[in-house]
């Protein structure tokens, strides 16, 4: 295909704004998907995905479209993840595109995700076409997002494109615009390969399936390639196009997009934003932007029973496969047992993991509260990072805790900017500056504490806003805080796996709500437990869950039997999902009770 | 010959009227119960022709209320149960009957017809509670019905009696205890009134009608049958369960000692080794160590089944050699005498007697009076994880 007859793009939306509904209507107008074959969110090829109506992997497709100069043209669409969690995957997404379809929804504005997004759009000079979308709804109001998008992003948007993707009203014109509109991409064709990685998924059958978009040269079969990051290299068994389905090609040319397969064992061979080039002739210029991704969010995962460890670890590594930015490393906890400590890229990746694990390899597992990564200087001078409280050394030996901050973005309605600046404040938040925009909304910037944002902020910034507000961060830098280890005592014995690191300000009546949400959830026992809190050895709140006091059948006689022992069978099934420690029986939810403690 | 089974439960299902706590297999007046104890009967003769002449050593006849059916019938009954097993000289034959059907005559008869031990549902003392549970009788004559069964020469008598029952204290619980002490019964059961499924009483609570006695109450009045009855003499050797000495209840001892029993008539459950289950012609897995069975619990398809030739069993779980060690502790928990257990939950035993809630004398174990309150905790710790 000669160069100015591909266009590739991507589509930038808010959750909700319609874009799986839009890409659904784009294939179906090109004819790549038979209408018998369409299903909603064609895109998204995982259960969770769309059960949650959301994309957790980038995917691509081709489309042929027919424009209206009589030209057949090669359109590439690029279909990425819309959380904060993702938004390096969307980055490189975006890198391996000429134009981006912005798609706002006309009930709802321009949210701040979209924004961050659209400003990485800008940034690698893509082509933004607006495009207001639902404006079949009765609450539209296209004009007043116009305004929005030109004043709060900043782009023109007299011709942005009225669309009901729902209705199927519009669709025609984005596919003219795309052909127009997005600049066709430039290239070296006879140069050496650079190819930009933009995802991988494992597939059981043929190993990774590499999704590169091609910027110079060419890939076909047979070529051995170079992974630039980790300079291994592979030979290519078979080179293709999403179709939708997997296509086998010749080859991909300098601008195309598609996928490769070379006998890659691992993702990590293959890891987003990395260049792969022509091992005979290799570049000497990497594609910019390539960065390891790391971690935000860490937490322990434990198997209820403990004789599961093995499958654990077998389902983390599968997991894997598919998701490079997973990492794990084997833990043990005196409450848990064996487990491993994970790191995660946000909240939404975290509970993605666990979900999947749980029903794709049917564990029982527990999650450990969520923890970011703390620096700690030594009197020592020596500075290490600490991902676990457990891992803390002893107060004595410590200089300063340092913790990860955030520049946080929050667009509200002004209505509830009280509500968001109360919750701001709550958590340690330090105002920077506060915006207003078209629509009566504003965008409030905040310093915040990473470690605050995982703690259940997203929740609460939702519900204090009835779920208009929208969240934005990144990580700015390391402070050092007043910060301490708050420990759990159940039953007159610590639990690590329940320390939290929190402000000392606020450690008291951290722990106090802690003890009094775990006396909640841990179910009377035989026993009378004691549930404490404490700091350093001093107890700081204590909440006692008294004793069990009657349970027993009166009558248990020849036609009872059977009856009772399916009873204690079932009583038992409820016991399989606590965890035991020491003498008394936890339950799954009291681990992660420390992220609801802003409930009731 | 299967010698382990050594004990018959026969169930009659009529009633005056339907108890509001009632979940057992039962009908309100004694209308088809000839039909019906013609089936039985026929019933008896089938399972021995299958299972052969067994030695028992127990028969219980138990309802409904059996004294409500005519006397001849029963004894047309026993003696069925005569002819065709081998009833031991010594053995033991209960019959459950209610004050409004005992008259020192039909006692007589019963006594004549070879019952040796008679269990009357006494359950309360006090009217308001008495109506309540929806008895039809009242305290008088429930008293009046033990000297009555006394006279027509039954020395094994026992009451049984109902608290936790709303509205009743614990002083008028304790005055219903001295009373039926005074009365002299040989045995004294005393249940918790429990919401079943399915009766009227549990309607009412769902209606909010009726507010149950909470558990603190409830085990506060099992307290004071244990105290009082204790110090009269009648030792509790099952959780709901006192007798004075020798006088314990043999049939149900084989149930909580995990033993075997055959079993007819409507909703009437039986336990069978594999062997005699496979003779009764149940179906028996393989691996199995026993059967339990039971019966449907409608009387017009019971009397259809019994004269098409079936034994009118409705359902059966086959009991592996786990479930059968589970169902062995579970039971055995409940008696004073206690039960052994397995070596490899001894660790968990220590736990357990280290909080007080069981004794632990080399591999038995049994539960204290605070082990008892919290029984299925305790029995849950102690079944551990025997595959069933």
């Amino acid at each position: 295909m000669r160069l100015d007859r591909i266009r590739n793009f991507s589509i930038i939306a808010h959750i909700d704004h319609g874009k799986s509904t839009l890409a659904d209507r784009l294939l179906e107008a090109t004819g790549t998907v038979a209408l018998r074959d369409m299903q909603d969110q064609v895109l998204d090829q995982l259960d969770l995905e769309r059960e949650r109506g959301i994309t957790i992997k980038a995917q691509a497709v081709r489309l042929a479209y027919t424009a209206s100069d009589g030209i057949t043209y090669e359109l590439n669409l690029i279909d990425t993840p819309g959380h904060v969690d993702f938004a390096y995957e969307v980055s490189r997404s975006l890198a391996a595109c000429e134009g981006a379809l912005l798609v706002v929804d006309a009930t709802q504005g321009v949210e701040a995700q979209t924004l961050a997004n659209v400003y990485q759009a800008i940034e690698n000079h893509l082509e933004v076409i607006p495009v207001i979308n639902k404006i079949d709804l009765a609450n539209a109001d296209a004009e007043l997002v116009r305004r929005e998008i030109e004043e709060v992003i900043g782009i023109p948007a007299d011709d942005a494109i009225l669309t009901s993707a729902r209705q199927g009203i519009g669709i025609d014109l984005v596919l003219e615009a795309i052909v127009k509109r997005v600049p066709p991409p430039q290239g070296e064709r006879d140069g050496s390969l650079r190819a930009l990685i933009f995802d991988a998924k494992y597939d059981a059958y043929r190993g990774v399936v590499v999704y590169v978009r091609i910027v110079d040269g060419r890939i076909a079969a047979g070529m051995r390639i170079r992974m630039m990051n980790n300079k291994s290299e592979f030979v290519v068994d078979e080179v293709g196009v999403f179709a939708p389905a997997m296509t086998r090609v010749d080859e991909l040319l300098c601008g195309e997009v598609g996928y490769f397969i070379a006998s890659i064992k691992n993702v990590r061979d293959s890891k987003v934003g990395d260049t792969v080039t022509d091992a005979a002739h290799p570049t000497t210029h990497p594609l910019p932007g390539y960065r390891a991704v790391t971690p935000m969010v860490y937490a322990g995962i434990f198997p209820v029973d403990s004789d599961d460890v093995t499958d654990l670890k077998e389902a983390l590594q599968r997991l894997n496969l598919n998701d490079a930015s997973l990492i794990f490393e084997p833990e043990s906890s005196a409450a848990l047992g064996f487990g491993f400590r994970c790191g995660f890229l946000g909240l939404l990746h975290m509970e993605i993991v666990q979900e999947r694990l749980e029903r794709e390899f049917d564990l029982s597992l527990i999650t450990t509260a969520p923890t970011v990564e703390y620096r700690v200087r030594l009197r020592s001078g020596e500075v290490i990072a600490i991902d676990n409280p457990e891992m803390l050394p002893d107060a004595s030996n410590i200089e300063a805790i340092e913790e990860p901050r955030t520049k946080a973005t929050i667009i509200v309605p002004s209505a509830y900017v009280g509500a968001i600046m109360e919750l701001c404040q709550e958590r340690r938040g330090e105002f920077q500056q506060m915006d207003y925009q078209p629509g009566d909304r504003v965008a409030l910037t905040y310093d915040l504490p990473l470690g605050e944002i995982i703690h259940d902020f997203y929740d609460q910034l939702k519900s204090r806003s009835r779920g208009y507000a929208s969240l934005d961060y990144e990580i700015t830098g390391f402070r050092a805080e007043s910060l301490v280890k708050l420990d759990i005592l159940v039953g007159g014995q610590r639990v690590d796996a329940l320390s939290m690191i929190v402000h000392r300000d606020r450690a008291n009546a951290h722990g106090r709500k802690l003890a009094e949400r775990l006396r909640k959830l841990i179910p009377r026992q035989l026993f009378e437990v004691p549930i404490q809190a404490a700091i350093g050895g001093k107890i700081v709140a204590r909440e006692t869950v008294s004793a069990m006091r009657k349970d027993v059948l009166a009558k248990c006689y020849g036609g009872d039997i059977t009856r009772k022992r399916k009873l204690l069978e079932k009583q038992r099934e409820g016991k399989r999902r606590m965890k035991r420690v020491g003498n008394v029986e936890i339950p799954q939810e009291a681990f992660m009770a420390v992220l609801k403690m802003d409930e009731e | 010959m299967f010698n382990d089974v050594r004990s018959l439960y026969l169930h009659i299902p009529f009633c005056e009227r339907k108890c509001e706590y009632c979940d057992f297999t039962s009908v309100a007046g004694a209308t088809g119960s000839e039909a019906y104890m013609g089936a039985l009967n026929a019933e008896v003769r089938r399972i021995g022709e299958r299972l052969g002449p067994l030695a028992l050593d127990t028969v219980f006849i138990g309802g409904g209320t059996p004294s409500l059916v005519e006397p001849a019938l029963l004894a047309g009954l026993i003696a069925t149960v005569r002819s065709t097993f081998s009833v031991t000289a010594d053995a033991e034959v209960t019959m459950e009957a209610n004050p409004s059907s005992i008259t020192a005559g039909r006692a007589r008869v019963w006594r004549e017809a070879g019952v040796n031990r008679i269990s009357i549902g006494v359950q309360s003392l006090e009217t308001d509670a008495l109506r309540f549970l929806g008895r039809v009788h009242d305290a008088d004559r429930a008293l009046a019905a033990v000297a009555e069964v006394r006279e027509a020469g039954f020395t094994s008598i026992n009451c049984d009696l109902i608290y936790a029952v709303p509205g009743l204290g614990d002083t008028r619980w304790r005055r219903t205890l001295e009373r039926v002490v005074d009365a002299g019964p040989t045995h004294i059961s005393c249940y918790e009134l429990t919401v079943e499924a399915g009766t009227p009483l549990h309607a009412r609570v769902r209606r909010g009608l009726v507010t149950p006695v909470d558990g603190v109450r409830s085990i506060r009045q099992h307290g004071i049958a244990v105290d009082l009855l204790e110090r009269a003499g009648y030792a509790h050797y099952e959780v709901s369960n006192f007798a004075l000495p020798g006088e314990e209840c043999r049939h149900n001892l084989v149930y909580w000692r995990n033993g075997y029993y055959a079993a007819a008539g409507v909703g009437a459950h039986g336990h069978l080794p594999a062997a005699a289950a496979a003779a009764v012609g149940l179906d028996v897995a393989a691996g199995a160590v026993s059967v339990r069975y039971w019966h449907g619990r409608g009387i017009a398809a019971y009397g259809r089944a019994v004269r098409g030739g079936e034994l009118a069993i409705a359902g059966s779980e086959p009991v592996g050699p786990g479930m059968r060690e589970q169902e062995r502790v579970m039971l055995g928990l409940r008696l004073r005498e206690g039960v052994r257990i397995g070596a490899s939950n001894l660790s968990e035993a220590h736990a357990l007697a280290g909080l007080g809630l069981i004794a632990v004398d080399g591999d038995r174990v049994r539960a204290t009076a605070r082990g008892e309150a919290v029984l299925n905790q305790v029995t849950l710790r102690l079944v551990g994880d025997q595959a069933a």
